[in-house]
Parts: C-alpha cells; structure tokens; sequence
C-alpha cells in the first residue's frame, strides 16, 4: 500500500521539501492565539480616499480593459478551443472513420478467408485421422474378444476332461467300498538325510494313488 | 519520483485552469515560472506546462526579463484557462494584451512621485 501511494506522489506537492515558511517564525511576533490589543480592540483604520477623477479613470479603465478582454478571449475561443474544433468536423472524422473501418474490414476478410481454408484443410486431416484411429481400435476390440473367446473355451475344455473323473452317484457305493479296503496312513518318520520312511502297516500316498 | 517543473501535461479534463506565477528563486532572489495549473492546486504542486518566465530582478543593463510561449498561451486562454494580475500586467506590457489598468496606475503614481520629488529638491522660493 505504501508502495502504492508512494509511486501517486505525482498527486502530492512534491516540490514542498524546497520549501520552508517564514511565516510567524520570527521572534518578536505575538503568538497567534492572542487576541486583538485593548488598545486597539476599537481603532478603526481610515478609509483612504482617492480623487473623484482618479476613480473615474480607473473604472473606466477597467470597463474598457474588460470588453477588450472579452472579445480576444471570444476570438481565442473559437480559434484554439479543443471541443469547437471537434465539432466543426465532425462529418469529415466520421468519413474518415468510414474509410478506415472499410480499409481494416477488408485486410479481416482477406484473413479470414485465408484462415477458412487452412481450417478445412486441417479438418479434412483431422477426420481421416479419427478414422484410422477408429479402425485400428475395432480391430483391436475383435481381437481382444477373440482372445476372451479361446480363453473361455479353454476352460470349458478343460472342465470337460474334469467331468470324466468326476463320480457320479451310480459310482458312489463303490468307490466308497474301494476307500475303506484301501485305508491311507500319510505318517511317516524322517532320518537324519531327510529320507520318508512310511510305517510296514500304512501305505505311501504314492502307493495309494498308483493302486487307485 | 520528481516531477519536471516545466510541467506535466496532466490534468482533470473539467478543472478550470490558471496562468500563475511559481516561485522558483531562492531567499531575497525572487524567479518566476509563468505556468498553466489547476486553480484549486497549491503553488508548488506540479503544473500543467510552463509557459515562460519573469525574472524580477533588473540585470546589468537595467532590464526586467520575460520570456513567454505566446503560441501556448493564446491556446490555453481559448480552451477557458485565467490569469492573475501580474500575468496579465506582463501581458499587456509585451503587447499581447490590453495594457492592464493596475500598469497605468503605477505609472501615474511613480510619476506623481516623481514630480513630487523634483518639487522637493527645489527650494521654496526658487521655482517660478
């Protein structure tokens, strides 16, 4: 904000600092807040008066100074004043307007004529190129199902090869007679190299699974 | 940021206008600026333009010197400027002006004065 007003001081009497008043500076002055002297609280100064001639010449003078003042100041006016000579012309600014409104209307036209066909040229790219991109991104959406397509089968056949295993409740008496005369004991003991050593009794889940 | 003493050139579009002496001497040597200002702007604020100037003080050869721009003058009158006494006293002494009222009168009082001084070296009885 200083900064601000620091830099308006064109505002601002700056040429003060040259400047000192005297005013009541000196010394044998009475302060100003006295009042008017008793002795002279009711002296009235008198008039001067001038001769009746003088008077005369000088209101004379002075009426005449007057007229001539009013008349060099009319003709001032009409010669130099700004607004009366905006107003004189004010058709040949107007044409003159014209004119250069005309001349920048025509250069804006010219540009923007040129501008249209750049415009269209760039859009024509523009369009082609969305379409390539469109293509290629069909493409590449087949593709990508194709892809989800094998994926899904694959797994369909897998779970076919599954279900040739599976048992089915036919199966189920018997397979459950199959479990219980093949008991499976996954126990084991381990030596000191880390060898399984399957109990005489139990079977391997090896062995369980070949003989299954 | 100091302002150029010959002027500005900025000013309220509204505002009237004066032709004014500035003080630009120093103690017991009085220089004048004679320059267009705002009226309601106080002596030493920037002004307008300078206009030309006064210096009061007789020269060597007994001469009072002025310069005024008569060409910026007569402009700034015609767009509605004023001038105080003094200015138009300069004025009417270059011959730009009618002679002012307040030049007459001095005149005929240093005149006055003048012939009452010659009376005054004469003795009583020796005129004719």
């Amino acid at each position: 904000m200083l900064r601000l007003l620091s830099n308006l001081r064109l505002f601002q009497p700056v040429s003060l600092h040259n400047h000192q008043t005297v005013r009541w500076a000196r010394k044998p002055r009475k302060p100003r807040w006295m009042p008017t002297a008793k002795s002279k609280m009711f002296k009235i100064p008198e008039r001067i008066k001038y001769p009746e001639e003088e008077n005369k010449e000088v209101l004379r003078l002075f009426n005449n100074y007057r007229t001539a003042m009013k008349s060099i100041k009319q003709y001032l006016t009409n010669r130099y004043n700004v607004q009366l000579q905006a107003k004189s012309d004010t058709e040949q600014l107007k044409k003159a307007f014209e004119e250069d409104f005309a001349r920048c209307s025509s250069i804006n036209d010219k540009w923007n004529e040129q501008i249209r066909k750049e415009r269209e040229v760039r859009i024509a790219k523009e369009l082609q190129e969305e379409i390539e991109f469109s293509k290629n991104r069909k493409a590449e959406v087949l593709r990508q199902r194709a892809e989800e397509l094998e994926q899904a089968e694959e797994i369909v056949r897998k779970e076919k090869q599954a279900v040739a295993s599976l048992i089915t409740p036919e199966q189920l008496d018997e397979v459950i007679e199959r479990a219980i005369n093949n008991p499976v004991d996954y126990n084991f003991a381990i030596d000191l190299d880390g060898n399984r050593i399957y109990g005489r009794e139990t079977m391997s889940a090896d062995a369980v699974k070949a003989k299954q | 940021m100091l302002v150029p003493s010959s002027g500005t050139g900025q000013y309220a579009a509204l505002s009237a206008k004066i032709i004014r002496f500035v003080r630009h001497g120093c103690t017991n040597r009085p220089f004048f600026h004679i320059v267009v200002a705002e009226r309601r702007r106080e002596q030493f604020e920037p002004v307008i333009e300078q206009v030309g100037s006064y210096d009061p003080m007789p020269n060597e050869r007994n001469e009072k010197l002025v310069s005024l721009n008569l060409e910026r003058i007569a402009y700034w009158l015609g767009n509605g400027a004023d001038c105080t006494k003094p200015v138009q006293e300069l004025l009417g002494l270059s011959g730009f002006l009618p002679i002012h009222p307040l030049s007459y009168m001095a005149a005929w009082k240093n005149r006055q004065a003048a012939e009452a001084a010659v009376v005054e070296e004469k003795p009583e009885g020796d005129h004719k």
